[in-house]
């Protein structure tokens, strides 16, 4: 399979959000700011390709028995790794995700794709694999958190869009809100995209 | 040998090792960082609740003190040790003279606890500054305590009205809505949407100056 192919599949046809529902706890929470819903993207982009990459290169001599002991390990450190960078060097932000960057570690994307591609493909693919799979996931991120800060804030990445005339729409910055907008994603891709029939 | 006894056994520990050391190394690194961050920005926090009595007592303005830390911080305030008193406590010297109290408080908001630095005058009994330290409200609704115009409202506050009931000290206040504007000192103006979390703010500092006007204010008229 070509390279790009193996993007393509993981960042859309296989969306992990929109075709296979995964990850979605973190989508829901995450989603009330772009800046946050990017950081949170870069960390899971981050975190899927080095344990995709790390979880193929010892696929061979790793024991069937403890296998999802060694692929949880390793997601957790990479996990972990992001949370230290991000608390020493972009400590506003870390603030801000609160616990949902140490939550990565039981994001079903990460030991989805562990499961069913890094532990069967070569490291590069899996590490292509990775890209695409958290490529996916951020532009989901991205699509609900740009209509729930600019509904609930009147921004976009912090920058003021609508003007004073504008009333923020609380919904928008609520839980509730998430589970709206990702639904009618959903509905439109399967509808528009898979040809999806009711 | 995959299927061996032993072989998983130590490919795991082989494994943890090798992770735990790639951690442990990562963290030895950012530590420093990490902790430089988190102090100054407590003591930041600290220094901006003190600033306006540091300011009042001294030359200069409340900006010109918090543009100075960390000298401002080192010169005005000091950790007070009280093994009695379950806070911590700061206060603010000018000139040998205690100039005002800071006070590291806690509550219950609707998600999950919240901290706060109150500054107080000496005798324990006005709110100068409230600076909110960490809280986990919904961002947009009852994050807004953080904003300036809801923590204002407490600025200079005389908190502690009734200095001599056993039960409580503090006033009893009415929440009205934030497009309002308070007719008498007994109104406060609530975050739009976060009638819960406004609340907890205000029972948090009743709570809190109960239990420190209990705790310091009668030693400070014992002392009167």
């Amino acid at each position: 399979m070509k390279k790009t192919e193996i993007f393509s599949i993981a960042a859309f046809k296989e969306n992990s959000i929109w075709r296979q529902i995964l990850g979605i706890c973190s989508a829901l929470a995450v989603t009330n700011l772009m800046m946050n819903s990017l950081i949170m993207g870069l960390g899971v982009i981050f975190s899927l390709a080095l344990s995709n990459f790390t979880i193929s290169l010892i696929r061979n001599w790793t024991p069937r028995s403890v296998r999802m002991m060694v692929q949880t390990l390793i997601i957790a450190s990479y996990v972990i790794i992001v949370d230290v960078f991000l608390k020493a060097n972009l400590p506003e932000i870390s603030k801000q995700l609160g616990p949902y960057v140490g939550l990565i570690i039981t994001n079903c994307i990460l030991m989805g794709r562990a499961e069913a591609f890094a532990s069967q493909n070569s490291p590069i693919d899996s590490l292509i694999d990775g890209i695409g799979a958290g490529t996916g996931y951020t532009l989901v991120l991205l699509m609900i958190s740009f209509v729930r800060e600019l509904f609930g804030f009147g921004t976009i990445f912090g920058f003021k869009v609508l003007g004073s005339w504008w009333t923020n729409w609380s919904i928008m910055v609520m839980a509730p809100s998430a589970f709206f907008l990702l639904a009618i994603l959903i509905w439109i891709i399967n509808t528009h995209y898979y040809k999806a029939k009711v | 040998m995959k299927d061996s006894f032993w072989f998983p056994i130590v490919f795991m520990l082989i494994i943890v090792l090798i992770f735990t050391g790639i951690l442990s190394v990562m963290y030895r690194l950012s530590e420093s960082k990490i902790e430089a961050y988190l102090t100054e920005t407590y003591e930041r926090r600290i220094l901006g609740t003190l600033a306006q009595a540091i300011a009042d007592a001294d030359a200069g303005s409340a900006d010109d003190i918090t543009a100075a830390y960390p000298e401002s911080f080192h010169k005005y305030v000091q950790s007070m040790e009280d093994k009695g008193f379950e806070r911590k406590v700061y206060r603010a010297v000018v000139h040998d003279s205690t100039v005002a109290y800071c006070f590291e408080i806690g509550g219950k908001g609707l998600w999950g606890s919240m901290r706060a630095l109150v500054s107080t005058s000496t005798d324990f009994r006005t709110i100068y500054s409230l600076a909110i330290v960490d809280q986990q409200e919904t961002p947009g609704l009852g994050a807004r305590i953080e904003e300036e115009w809801f923590l204002d409202q407490f600025r200079n506050r005389l908190f502690v009205v009734n200095p001599d009931s056993s039960d409580d000290v503090t006033q009893k206040y009415e929440f009205i809505a934030e497009a309002q504007s308070p007719v008498n000192d007994s109104q406060l103006k609530r975050v739009t949407g976060a009638t819960i979390t406004s609340d907890s703010v205000i029972k948090m500092l009743q709570d809190e100056f109960n239990y420190i006007y209990k705790y310091y204010g009668t030693k400070a008229n014992e002392k009167d």
